[in-house]
């Protein structure tokens, strides 16, 4: 075979899996509707569509010469048919057989004749050998007399990672599954308003041109003017009355134009910023539609893993699904997953028992376990997954929570039977008492509740001793368009995710209590601990967050400002400086480098371009915790004395500007930056400083002549001024010493003991 | 006669710009790397500038609490959330001078993306292989593992591949 007809049979088989994959995924649908028992036309209905399914299948497969499949598909052909003519029908034994077909028929699609192995074909002739079984009527009898003899040894599926269809992990030949591409399967009516959508953003960009085009313009005739202006300039000498009053005849009719022409440029940018809102919404909406898929395509997978683990445990059970056909946003359905298959293992591991234990409880021998789809009002989705197994034994808990140092024995007692349950969250307490392949390591429900934390959903369980367990969830159908809160802790910014805040309010100092080293504050009869936002992501600590502003002589310096803060179950209330607004926010990574940073999740960019991290909240709360216990742990003996002295900065470029600050401030001064000379001369006059640390080339005004203004400021002139330059040379220095500064210092040799060392001398 | 003028005048212009040109130098047959030079903190360092994305003015950045003391922050580079690093902080070196700090060289290769500090950029040049020495850590103060090593000019040619593979590098912690 050469390379091009190697490609053709390899982009053939591509097609083929594409296509296959549709059909089983049809015919597991099917399967997983018969088993919920429906109505009798509705029985007949769906055989009709799994035949069809399967037949096609049968065709695709002989067109592409898969022989096996072909094969395999012959005599479930040959079920349906009879199923179809009722010359058979279904008992729950038999899905048994079809889950496994499917199974090893999604799992065998991209297998070509050459790579089979001795038991990939001793599989496919049990299968094939049951399957005609089934059609001659005889299945059941044989089934039951000897279930383990027959039973089918399928060498795919680690238990630990059930593939989806979607994903084919086939190792058998790994390199076509390389070249494999997740599918989703998305109606052309969610499509098409994509491209008028798309299409529409052409005017937008037009209209930006156009705008911008405008502004270069008034921009020309800005400079034009400008240019008139300095002709006037020069010819003041020979001002005479009339020449005055063209000259402010033309001002005004160059004023009257410019003006006209801004009024313009406005309102048409206001237009067009209405259109692209309008836009950019729409665009939004769509685009989280085409996002939207059905329940059917994540819980496909389920009933055959429900079969297969009940199986190798010997345990028979009912697994029912209802509300596959709901619709939620493919990024929550793909965080759902894990936490799902997570749950319905551990109702198969310890929630269902054994036949002979049921029968011993006056239970039906076959367990039932429901996992059942909702959609709720406001737009949110209630998963349920039941079982009528045995309960969680909540003094098993208890015990483990004591014994794994969770909670204390005393505490122990005062404990709610619900406030038992909700231990089982605590990694290091598990359901089980024996730990299997499975479950019982005690750390599955903690990364649960953890994942349905992070979807902003809430877990709850109910459960009751010999009548079964509970679990529901409530989750968002869509993910939210993120808002966030920009809120401020000293100079730096932060953006708290609003879905986390609970409410954000005024207290007075004296409502928050101290309690042994922990403060806490009562909202609305709660009681509430209280954490210092700043002391909390380990900001340097240069003043107490949540009194503002101070303003001198306010009568507001008593109250803080708090933001109450939920995450599950969790309630801390954080104390910041001040609240800047409520927006929307998208929120980025933060690059590669920093693939994950405690208490931030990400980083937005402002509309001036300013970059604001986002705060983690389930993080946050632990750190808040981690925090308090740091805090009692050290005592009250070591404080902080700052060393008198007031510093003034004045330092153009930002990075110098921050480093000098950071560096005095460590050093315990307190420290005001200001942003060139002139800033530097004012902030000087209205403030009380006792030294001033300056660069040398500033815009506006210099270090020199800033140095020369205080020197002849009667107020200021005792004040020792430090110049930090880049300018090396001799004749410079000079200048520095002439001009009255007391200390000149090069940035190239410069080191922060030589500056402190400087400083501390001079004050 | 106008013509003529013309003619004589484009010739002796297209001659003075042929001698005002810098005499191209004899390759010799060793092969070069194409480096960008940058000072930072008083030292002047050199880095292959196939692994350099552009150079960026820092105009503003943002620091984050928590994270350790190289990484001295994030910035928007036309829309894209880039962390920067203090490499004299990463490497230990110590505090010898305040630079001006306001340019960022951004590293990348298909793996890994991030800026690095620098004062001053200086430009591209060509290196010859040859005329890159190992030195002792003793003499950079900089770990052998991320030079490629030192010329005669005293540049030191830092290793970026290395620099942007480098594990120890990349931020990940769990929440507590």
């Amino acid at each position: 075979m050469d390379k091009k007809d190697k490609e053709f049979l390899k982009r053939i088989q591509e097609t083929f899996r594409i296509e296959a994959e549709e059909h089983l995924h049809a015919f597991s649908a099917g399967l997983i509707e018969l088993e919920k028992t429906p109505s009798k036309e509705k029985v007949a209905e769906i055989i009709e569509v799994m035949f069809r399914e399967i037949h096609s299948l049968k065709g695709a497969a002989r067109s592409v010469d898969q022989k096996d499949i072909e094969y395999v598909c012959q005599p479930l052909e040959s079920i349906f048919s009879s199923l179809k003519r009722g010359e058979i029908t279904l008992s729950p034994l038999s899905f048994d057989l079809f889950y496994k077909t499917v199974e090893w028929l999604s799992k065998h699609i991209v297998i070509s004749g050459s790579e089979q192995t001795d038991v990939f074909r001793q599989t496919r002739q049990e299968l094939i050998n049951r399957l005609k079984e089934m059609v001659s009527g005889k299945y059941f009898s044989t089934l039951i007399q000897e279930p383990s003899a027959t039973d089918i040894e399928i060498p795919c599926l680690p238990q630990s990672d059930i593939t989806p269809v979607t994903e084919p992990g086939v190792d058998l030949q790994g390199n076509i599954a390389n070249t494999q591409v997740v599918m989703a399967r998305i109606p052309m009516s969610k499509l098409d308003p994509l491209l008028f959508q798309a299409e529409e953003m052409i005017q937008a960009k037009m209209a930006i041109n156009q705008q911008t085009g405008e502004l270069k313009r008034l921009s020309d005739e800005l400079n034009e003017w400008k240019t008139e202006t300095q002709k006037w300039r020069s010819r003041k000498a020979a001002a005479t009355p009339e020449l005055w009053n063209e000259l402010c005849d033309n001002s005004d009719m160059r004023l009257n134009k410019v003006e006209g022409r801004i009024t313009e440029i406005i309102s048409s940018m206001e237009r067009h910023q209405h259109s692209l809102d309008r836009l950019v919404n729409d665009h939004l909406d769509a685009m989280k539609q085409v996002l939207m898929l059905p329940v059917g395509s994540l819980v496909e997978t389920f009933p055959g893993m429900v079969r297969k683990i009940s199986h190798e445990q010997n345990k028979e059970i009912d697994f029912i699904i209802s509300g596959t056909e709901l619709e939620i946003d493919k990024r929550i359905l793909e965080e759902l997953k894990d936490p799902l298959i997570h749950l319905i293992r551990n109702s198969i591991d310890h929630g269902i028992g054994k036949p002979q234990e049921r029968i011993l409880k006056n239970k039906p021998v076959r367990g039932n376990i429901t996992l059942a789809f909702a959609a709720k009002e406001s737009g949110q989705v209630e998963i349920t997954l039941a079982d009528d197994g045995k309960g969680i034994d909540k003094e098993h808990i208890l015990k483990a929570a004591i014994k794994s140092g969770i909670i204390s024995n005393e505490y122990a007692g005062k404990l709610e039977p619900k406030e038992v349950l909700n231990l089982i969250y605590q990694s290091g307490v598990s359901t089980s008492s024996i730990i299997t392949d499975i479950s019982g390591h005690g750390l599955g429900l903690s990364i649960v509740q953890e994942k349905v934390l992070k979807l902003n959903g809430k877990i709850s369980v109910e459960s009751e001793e010999n009548a079964g367990t509970t679990f529901r969830i409530l989750l968002p159908m869509t993910l939210a368009t993120f808002r966030g809160i920009l809120v401020m802790l000293q100079e730096f910014m932060f953006i708290l995710p609003t879905t986390n805040v609970e409410r954000v309010m005024k207290v007075e100092k004296e409502d928050i209590k101290t309690v042994e080293n922990h403060e806490t504050i009562r909202i609305d009869d709660q009681i509430i601990s209280v954490a210092d936002l700043g002391e909390v992501l380990g900001l340097p600590e240069h003043k107490h967050a949540g009194q503002g502003k101070m303003e001198p002589g306010s009568a507001n310096s008593n109250q803080i400002r708090i933001v109450v803060l939920v995450s599950g179950e969790d309630r801390i209330a954080f104390k910041v400086d001040d609240l800047v607004d409520e927006q929307q926010v998208l929120v980025k990574g933060l690059g590669k480098l920093l693939r994950r940073v405690r208490n931030i999740s990400g980083a937005t960019i402002l509309g001036s371009g300013k970059v604001v991290p986002v705060l983690n909240i389930p993080d946050l709360m632990k750190s808040a915790v981690k925090t308090k216990e740091r805090k009692s742990e050290v005592s009250a003996g070591v404080l902080f004395v700052p060393k008198p002295g007031k510093i003034l900065v004045a330092e153009d470029s930002i990075t110098s500007r921050t480093l000098i600050k950071n560096i005095l401030e460590t050093a315990g001064y307190q420290v005001t930056t200001s942003v060139d000379g002139a800033d530097a001369f004012t902030k000087a006059r209205t403030g009380d400083f006792d030294i001033i640390v300056s660069d040398v080339d500033m815009p506006k005004m210099n270090g020199f002549e800033l140095t020369a203004k205080i020197r002849s400021d009667k107020k200021l002139n005792e004040i020792p001024v430090v110049l930090v330059t880049a300018l090396e040379s001799r004749e410079d220095c000079e200048h520095g010493i002439e001009v009255g500064a007391d200390a000149y210092i090069i940035k190239s040799s410069f080191d922060q003991t030589n500056l402190l060392e400087i400083i501390k001398k001079l004050i | 006669m106008n013509e003529m003028k013309k003619e004589i005048r484009i010739k002796l212009k297209n001659r003075a710009i042929a001698m005002a040109l810098e005499p191209v130098q004899k390759r010799t047959t060793s092969a070069t790397i194409g480096v960008i030079a940058f000072t930072l903190a008083a030292e002047t360092y050199a880095i292959e500038s196939v692994f350099v994305r552009e150079v960026y003015p820092l105009k503003d950045f943002t620091p984050l609490p928590g994270v350790p003391s190289y990484i001295f922050g994030i910035i928007n580079v036309r829309g894209q959330i880039l962390p920067v690093v203090d490499l004299k902080k990463f490497f230990n070196l110590p505090e010898k001078g305040l630079g001006d700090l306001n340019r960022v060289i951004i590293l990348y290769d298909d793996q890994m993306e991030f800026g690095i500090l620098a004062d001053v950029v200086h430009g591209t040049q060509d290196i010859e292989l040859e005329d890159i020495l190992t030195v002792p850590p003793t003499v950079t103060g900089i770990g052998e593992e991320y030079l490629k090593g030192v010329t005669k000019e005293r540049l030191i040619v830092l290793n970026a591949k290395r620099l942007l593979s480098d594990k120890s590098i990349v931020v990940n912690e769990e929440a507590n």
